[in-house]
């Protein structure tokens, strides 16, 4: 394998990885908040429950995002300079804007809820999980606003030294971002809905203890998933449209031939049909209080649907990214020019590291998320946060 | 002007990270030694986890100013330092995954992860600092100066830890941190070990030349009042994550929630 092809499979596992994460942390923040909203208002004792069970999920994951993010930050810079030199104007800039901006104040608040819990009053750390959460979009934005550019560069023009900016709310406007935006948002909201529909079905299937819990947990999810489905269709049309207008060869990637993008485009359209149309039977069955716990086959489905949404997001974010190749900033830089000038050797020791680094990493965070999930919300506090 | 005002942004965030960042990197090398059973490793674990990640976001900053504020310095800096830089950051996993599985589960792999990790991302600083300060800064320096001052620096690194440790526990470990740092206050212990880092990344900083290698004008003119409109909420947070966490980390008896 040449390097280039060596340092792309790095970027693709580290960004498909980090991704992923993301893709549910940024779901499940929304729906925690607002469980600890309902909690801390109402004074609800379940849904403070339901509030530190998915909540501990929502961290394990949460760490995992961070993680494989900072591998993403220092490999642009390692294997990718030719990027920042040619486009460190703009893409750099908004980097760092999701660095200092959002993510900043995101970790620091995050520790503050995580570790915070019986040192701050009820409603300073339920104003921390809403910072967490928003500072949480605004990360999302600021990284697609870089995102938005390399699809559709707009706002800046060639100098002698690289690209120039020219016209920064062009830059912060870019449909390309602004539509990526809604329907990442979109999509994260339906993982997360999964996954606390299939956890509390697994649950509810092994008939623990926890019916009431499980049996809302369930019915939140559903409802949480239906409307972001429509959502993400909506926004995903648009896209569609859009690709059409300023990516005529990501069109034509995706309307004809066998390539990767193709086929990530197809695999995604086939996982949202399903959530699609089996989401209609779950709001049905989901309006049933006794359905809910009784349905056992029901309960099957649902476990067996987590995967869908990582499928969509994952074929989704293949088919906007490969579709982009061979441009790295399209129609302006290749890819093969934005590759740092390192040796082979340098690429395949970050290469194996990395890789190696996170096989160990998504190992343990399985096996973690799996170990809380199986065990139930908890009657007492988490062990180590009482020592705090 | 404005590039003058991204340097000092720079140089405050990469000062903010060593100081803060290096007391719980310190803090966690020294593990085994603070804490000699499982009880006593729970006990130092939970003084820095509540402070690791409002601390490392000042290196994750750094990176972000570098890439956003000076790209030539960057792409100076990230090829050159190509090995150092993929072990630091594989250390820093290592010792999150450490520290953030020790939150649920007592294993011991979790405090080698742990010490190990500090380890790697201590000599790692140690070798990146001892170059730039030798001016070195394309390439991996070697010799036999670079790996004194780098091990001088590691050493620094575990100093500030044990300062950092004797503001945050009691009992034996605490005594451990006192005995090996002098009759000194605790806080004005730490307050020499924070001073002599902060000294060590200045005169680093000062042997980088950041004249060419900034961003365009065009970026940094709104780059850079955007970032000082948003500090104060940065330092904020800190503040806040500082007082709420202020108490020390005191022994749970048997049988209390805190034990399992």
């Amino acid at each position: 394998m040449d390097v280039l092809e060596l340092a792309r499979l790095q970027f693709a596992l580290t960004a498909g990885a980090h991704f992923l994460f993301v893709a549910l942390t940024l779901g499940l923040a929304t729906v925690v908040a607002v469980l600890q909203t309902r909690a801390t208002v109402g004074r609800s004792e379940i849904h403070g429950r339901m509030t530190r069970f998915w909540g501990r999920l929502y961290v394990t994951n949460y760490a995992m995002g961070i993680l494989t993010g900072l591998v993403m930050e220092f490999q642009l810079g390692l294997n990718w300079s030719g990027l920042t030199h040619f486009a460190g104007n703009v893409v750099g800039a908004s980097l760092a804007m999701e660095t200092l901006v959002a993510f900043f104040v995101e970790s620091t608040f995050l520790g503050l809820w995580i570790f915070g819990r019986d040192k701050l009053n009820r409603w300073a750390h339920l104003a921390a999980i809403w910072i967490v959460t928003l500072t949480a979009y605004a990360s999302a934005y600021w990284v697609l606003v870089a995102n938005g550019f390399m699809q559709h560069p707009v706002g800046a023009a060639p100098g002698p030294d690289g690209l120039r900016l020219t016209d920064a709310a062009a830059v912060l406007t870019n449909p390309s971002t602004l539509q990526a935006f809604w329907h990442v948002l979109a999509g994260a909201l339906v993982t997360a809905g999964f996954l606390l529909a299939g956890v509390s079905a697994w649950h509810l299937l092994r008939r623990t203890p926890e019916q009431e819990f499980f049996g809302r947990s369930l019915r939140i999810g559903v409802f949480v998933a239906a409307p972001a489905l429509f959502l993400s269709a909506a926004t995903g049309g648009r896209q569609l449209q859009l690709i059409e207008e300023i990516q005529p060869h990501k069109w034509e990637a995706f309307s004809g031939g066998a390539g990767l993008a193709r086929v990530g485009a197809l695999l995604m359209l086939t996982a949202f049909a399903a959530m699609f149309f089996f989401s209609f039977l779950n709001v049905a069955l989901a309006l049933s209080r006794r359905v809910i716990v009784t349905a056992r086959l029901w309960h099957v489905a649902l476990i067996a649907a987590i995967p869908l949404p990582y499928i969509a997001m994952i074929s989704g974010w293949v088919f906007r990214e490969v579709g982009r190749q061979p441009w790295v900033v399209d129609g302006l830089l290749t890819t093969r020019d934005a590759l740092s000038d390192v040796s082979p050797a340098a690429i395949r020791f970050s290469f194996v590291t990395f890789v190696g680094v996170f096989a160990v990493l998504i190992a343990v965070n399985g096996w973690l998320l799996a170990r809380q999930a199986r065990r139930g919300p908890d009657p007492v506090a988490a062990p180590l946060e009482v020592l705090v | 002007m404005t590039e003058t005002l991204a340097a000092v942004l720079l140089g405050f965030f990469a000062t903010g990270y060593l100081v803060l960042g290096g007391a719980d990197i310190g803090a966690g090398m020294l593990l085994p030694f603070l804490g000699r059973d499982e009880r006593e490793r729970r006990r130092v674990v939970a003084a820095i986890v509540p402070f690791f990640l409002a601390h490392e976001v000042w290196l994750v900053a750094t990176a972000g100013l570098l890439i956003g504020a000076f790209p030539g310095l960057e792409a100076r800096l990230f090829p050159g330092l190509f090995p150092l830089i993929v072990a630091l950051v594989a250390g820093w996993i290592v010792r999150d995954v450490g520290l953030w599985a020790r939150t649920q589960v007592a294993h011991v792999a979790c405090d080698v992860a742990v010490t190990a990790g500090s380890w790697t991302v201590a000599g790692a600083w140690g070798w990146i600092l001892a170059g730039l300060l030798t001016g070195v800064t394309d390439s991996v320096a070697g010799g036999a100066g670079v790996a004194l001052i780098a091990a001088v620096v590691v050493g620094l690194f575990a100093v500030h830890g044990l300062a950092f440790a004797r503001l945050r526990l009691t009992g034996r470990p605490l005594e451990r941190a006192r005995a090996v740092t002098g009759g000194a206050g605790d806080r004005a212990t730490f307050a020499v070990t924070a001073a002599m880092l902060a000294v060590l990344v200045v005169a680093a900083g000062a042997r980088i030349g950041l004249s060419g290698s900034a961003a365009d004008d065009a970026t940094l003119r709104l780059l850079v009042p955007a970032l000082y409109a948003v500090l104060p909420l940065l330092l904020a947070g800190q503040v806040v994550t500082w007082r709420v966490f202020r108490h020390r980390v005191a022994a749970v008896a048997p049988g209390q929630p805190g034990e399992s």
